[in-house]
């Protein structure tokens, strides 16, 4: 009796967990569907009017009336992503040292790392592990362009074509960008302070859990996950509600447009330490100003060194490696710009 | 009868991996308190031991007796105490 009872709470438990799921996908696909508008609507006119205090405020307002079925349903794929793929099965190809680990390190390892807490470790234990250098790099770089939650909040802000450049773009250069870095004599000395680990295939037993708590610990984590990115953003789109209201349009017209505007679009997004959220509501203000989407593709794709990130990671991998990468991710950024502004003048 | 359970994270330890920490300790504490000795250790994802013994894993991650049995997400003092108890 006692049992059944139990299993009926459970039962209950599943469902309002499943229909939470569902009411953010079916709310985003209407969004999508209706062709509604995601992203704040403020022009800098309508701003510029306010008195100081009340431009992050109206910004704000603006920004939650339209953005939180976005955030919402990014924050729960997102932890349902981290709950349901497969991690060890993936870990191992990672590591494996064969040419399948550039693959997987790009396409699928970004979608259950959405926050730098799970990157970094996961990044030096590939290299001690003796995965090489490559594949490692390969994670490094695609992790935060590709990652989920900020490939749905590029598309809802900026608009799949770029989202969908970006995510090409950042994959093709994380993987070639990692095998040339591994072929320098420089990594190689690296490499070889780590054998290859033969791994006892019985040290990793997983256990199957039920589909309750399975989705409980997704929700969880995508809860987690708000948490941290959430109040950061709010301080991004105060800086950035100013920056729409105040910054001169003259100089994005100047500076970030054609040839030019692609290189220093790439040279700005790097040092600028910003999380990829903040990033991709900056470059909307840009956008907004007059930034081409050559020169958007380049800020979005100018992650991967900015100087924090490069910090952590010269701690394990040493300077020289970090420069080389740090240099073809200029070069890769810089190349993709162009690339995309040429297409789009074609098309 | 001794269970040995290993917590492995990072370090400094990230948030989910202190509270998973916490939480096998919790889960540890009902066990002990029926004369079962449970062993708690801390392991660091990124030191050369960890990686021979059990690979590359997602953290936080937790082994008992030797094998991994979940890894890349924070766990309730519930779902640790349940593993032990399986491995009585």
């Amino acid at each position: 009796m006692r049992k059944s009872l139990l299993d009926k709470k459970r039962t209950l438990k599943t469902v309002l967990m499943l229909a939470l799921v569902t009411f953010f996908i079916v709310m985003m696909i209407r969004a999508i569907v209706g062709a509604y508008t995601l992203t704040p609507t403020s022009t800098a006119e309508d701003l510029r009017g306010l008195p100081l205090w009340e431009i992050p405020l109206v910004y704000m307002w603006d920004y939650a009336q339209h953005g939180w079925v976005c955030l919402g349903f990014a924050f729960t794929v997102s932890g349902l992503f981290a709950e349901f793929i497969p991690k060890s099965f993936m870990l191992k190809y990672m590591s494996s040292g064969k040419p399948i680990a550039y693959v997987i390190a790009m396409l699928i390892a970004p979608l259950f790392c959405v926050c730098s807490c799970t990157m970094v470790p996961l990044f030096s234990g590939l290299i001690l592990a003796g995965g090489g250098i490559g594949p490692a790099l390969t994670f490094l770089l695609a992790a935060p362009a590709n990652n989920l939650l900020a490939d749905i909040v590029t598309v809802q802000v900026l608009g799949w074509q770029i989202a969908l450049a970006d995510i090409v773009a950042a994959g093709i250069s994380a993987v070639v960008i990692g095998y040339v870095v591994s072929r320098t004599p420089w990594a190689k000395k690296f490499e070889q302070k780590f054998q290859k680990n033969q791994m006892q295939a019985t040290s990793v037993e997983l256990v199957k859990e039920p589909l309750d708590e399975r989705l409980w610990s997704a929700l969880k984590f995508g809860g987690y996950l708000a948490k941290r990115i959430i109040p950061a953003f709010v301080v991004g789109l105060v800086a950035v509600s100013y920056f729409q209201a105040f910054f001169p349009s003259e100089l994005v017209q100047t500076y970030l447009t054609g040839t030019l505007g692609v290189v220093s679009a790439a040279l700005l997004a790097g040092p600028l330490y910003t999380p990829t959220l903040i990033e991709v509501a900056i470059g909307k203000a840009l956008v907004d100003l007059g930034m081409t989407p050559g020169a958007t593709l380049a800020w979005l794709m100018g992650q991967p060194y900015d100087i924090p990130n490069s910090l952590t990671t010269s701690r394990i991998i040493g300077w020289k490696i970090v420069i080389t990468y740090g240099i073809l991710a200029f070069v890769a950024a810089v190349f993709s710009g162009l690339i995309y502004s040429l297409l789009i003048e074609i098309f | 009868m001794n269970i040995k359970v290993e917590v492995i994270g990072v370090s400094p330890p990230c948030p989910r991996c202190k509270k998973t920490e916490e939480n096998a300790k919790k889960a540890a504490a009902k066990l002990e308190a029926e004369g079962i000795k449970v062993e708690i250790a801390k392991l660091d994802v990124t030191a050369k031991e960890t990686i021979s013994k059990y690979g590359v894993v997602a953290t936080p991650a937790i082994a008992i007796n030797g094998v991994v049995k979940i890894m890349g997400k924070e766990l309730d003092a519930g779902v640790i105490e349940r593993l032990l108890r399986k491995e009585l």
